[in-house]
This record gives structure tokens, sequence and C-alpha cells, in this order.
């Protein structure tokens, strides 16, 4: 992780985060963010009702753990000031998701170091389900 | 605007006008209880120690959990069959009667400031806009809308939310 703005160079790859959420994972997330939305707890409801193949991982999920990957990558130095996200395909329980990207430019705004990221969340076969941008604001090096 | 308009003048009336405002107070265990479901246990969040060494003031609220806190109090029997709250949700706020198939497009949050345990934060959401599409797989309305996260007169982020309603 870099400490310092100065250790970032266009083209870095963040680490890339692997999640399989399972049902648990889902259920305690709908509850953290007081989700009552069946397709994401009741498979009778997302697989009977909707036709869905199972319950379906939150969008915001998939997100919040794209930024997770950004936030460990950045390390404790690093702030999170712009994240964007494309909901583009739906995540089950038990699909192996990747979350990952790279620095694409980086400047430097009257201070801090911003560093900008194109990230994304995709499955094992390459599909990408939620595409974004990231930038993260990094101290300089010797900055007060 | 022409018969075949899936787009209703109330819907486009309201553009422009802040059409939901919520308030609530951060509480640290729950933005930790989110983190943890997340399987994020980034020490910033979780630890006064590593934050204030980082430069906040104790242990920082995720930026993502920032929606969760002006979320109000839902009352069981006005949900809807499949537990999405009947009352003062999206659909209702903006009346698309035409399109009652509704799915997240996208969202662009910009973070301005920390936001900390007993922060009291208000959210305020204006619709931008209602826009007719015609995509490969037929009509969709795309509505836009931004919400302003403030504690007291400063914005601590701004988001904007695109959504897709399809007949």
């Amino acid at each position: 992780m870099p400490a310092f703005f100065e250790d970032v160079a266009v083209g870095d790859e963040i680490t890339p985060l692997i999640v399989e959420p399972t049902t648990t994972q889902l259920f305690f997330f709908s509850a953290a963010t007081y989700n009552g939305h069946r397709i994401h707890y009741d498979r009778g409801w997302a697989v009977d009702v909707e036709g869905y193949p199972d319950v379906l991982v939150h969008g915001p999920l998939q997100a919040a753990l794209l930024a997770r990957a950004v936030t460990d990558w950045a390390g404790p130095s690093g702030r999170l000031v712009a994240f964007r996200t494309q909901n583009r395909a739906s995540a089950f329980p038990g699909q192996s998701l990747r979350f990952c990207g790279s620095v694409e430019s980086t400047g430097i705004d009257d201070g801090p170091g911003l560093v900008d990221l194109v990230v994304r969340c995709e499955m094992d076969d390459g599909t990408v389900l939620m595409p974004g941008t990231a930038t993260v604001e990094l101290p300089r090096r010797g900055a007060p | 605007m022409t018969d075949e308009s899936l787009i209703d003048e109330r819907a486009t009336a309201a553009i422009g006008t802040v059409i939901a405002q919520s308030s609530g107070t951060v509480v640290k265990k729950e933005f930790q209880r989110w983190a943890a479901a997340v399987g994020d246990r980034n020490p910033l969040y979780f630890e006064d120690e590593t934050a204030r060494a980082n430069g906040y003031r104790e242990a920082v609220m995720p930026p993502l959990y920032l929606p969760q806190v002006t979320l109000g109090v839902v009352d069981l029997d006005t949900l809807r069959p499949d537990g999405i709250p009947g009352e003062g949700g999206t659909s209702e706020l903006i009346p698309l009667p035409k399109c009652p198939r509704w799915m997240a497009g996208g969202e662009q949050t910009t973070f301005f400031e920390p936001v900390y345990d007993g922060d009291r934060i208000t959210a305020s959401r204006t619709l931008d806009d209602v826009e007719e599409k015609h995509g490969r797989s037929g009509a969709f309305v795309l509505i836009t809308s931004t919400t302003r996260y403030l504690r007291g007169e400063t914005v601590v982020a701004r988001s904007v939310v695109t959504t897709i309603a399809r007949p």
C-alpha cells in the first residue's frame, strides 16, 4: 500500500480482493442496511416469484466490496474522495467475485495528491458485473 | 409531449425540486456492524488511535455507509409483498405509473468531509431529470437525482444516482 502520493504510478494494479458472498453475509448486510427486500434472503420468493436463479447479492454490497478493495490498497493514509459505480449485472451467493482495478492517472490539486483508478467487480470468466472509478487522496512526501 | 410518452406529467413537474429530505444521527456501532458485514475491518473505522494517527478526530465512518444514516423507521404492515417499503419509496416520490419496473443504474459520490459518531446528517434529494430513452431492449425512462448530505451547513458528500424505469 502506498504511504505517499509519490509511491503511486500510472498502471499500478490494486491488490485484487476475492470474495464469495454467502447467504449469511447477505443477511447481515440486509440487517446492517435495514433492507427488507425479500430477493436478498428469501430464496423461495427470489426463485419462484421473481424468476432469479437464487437470492441476489445487493448492488450496494458489491459497491462496498469494490470500495474495500480500493481503501485496502490505499492504506490508512489514503482517503476515498470520489467513487462511481454502474450496476451492470447481479451476483449470486457462492459465485467467486473479484474486485480489482488499476491507476489511470495521477495529479496534484493544490495540496495532497489525487489518484484516479478504474475499478471493477468481475466473475471468474471475466464478466464485469460492476464497472467503476475511484479517486483517492494521498499525502505528498515531505508535506507538513 | 405525445400521448405515447412514458413520462407522467407529475414526474416532469417534480424536476428541479427537492423530492425527499430526512435526517439521522451517526452511531459508531451501526457503521461498524455494516463494515463487518462487508468484511471490511479497516482500522480507521474501528480504532481511534489509528484514525488519529492519520489525521482523523477518532474512528471514522466508512464513506459508503452514509446513505444508511438517514433511513427512517418502517411499519411492517406498510411493506409491499416483496418487502420493499410501500410508502415514501422512490416510486412514490417520482410517479411513473407506465414504468413499474425499476432498477439501479449507477451512482457517483463525492466525499468532502469525514463523518463521525454522533454527527447529525440531513440528506436532501433533488430530482435532476426524467428522460425517455430508446435502447436496444426498448424504451425506458432514465431518472437522475442528486442527494446532498449536510452536517449543519456543511455539505459532507454529494451523490448523483441514476435509476432506470421500464414499462
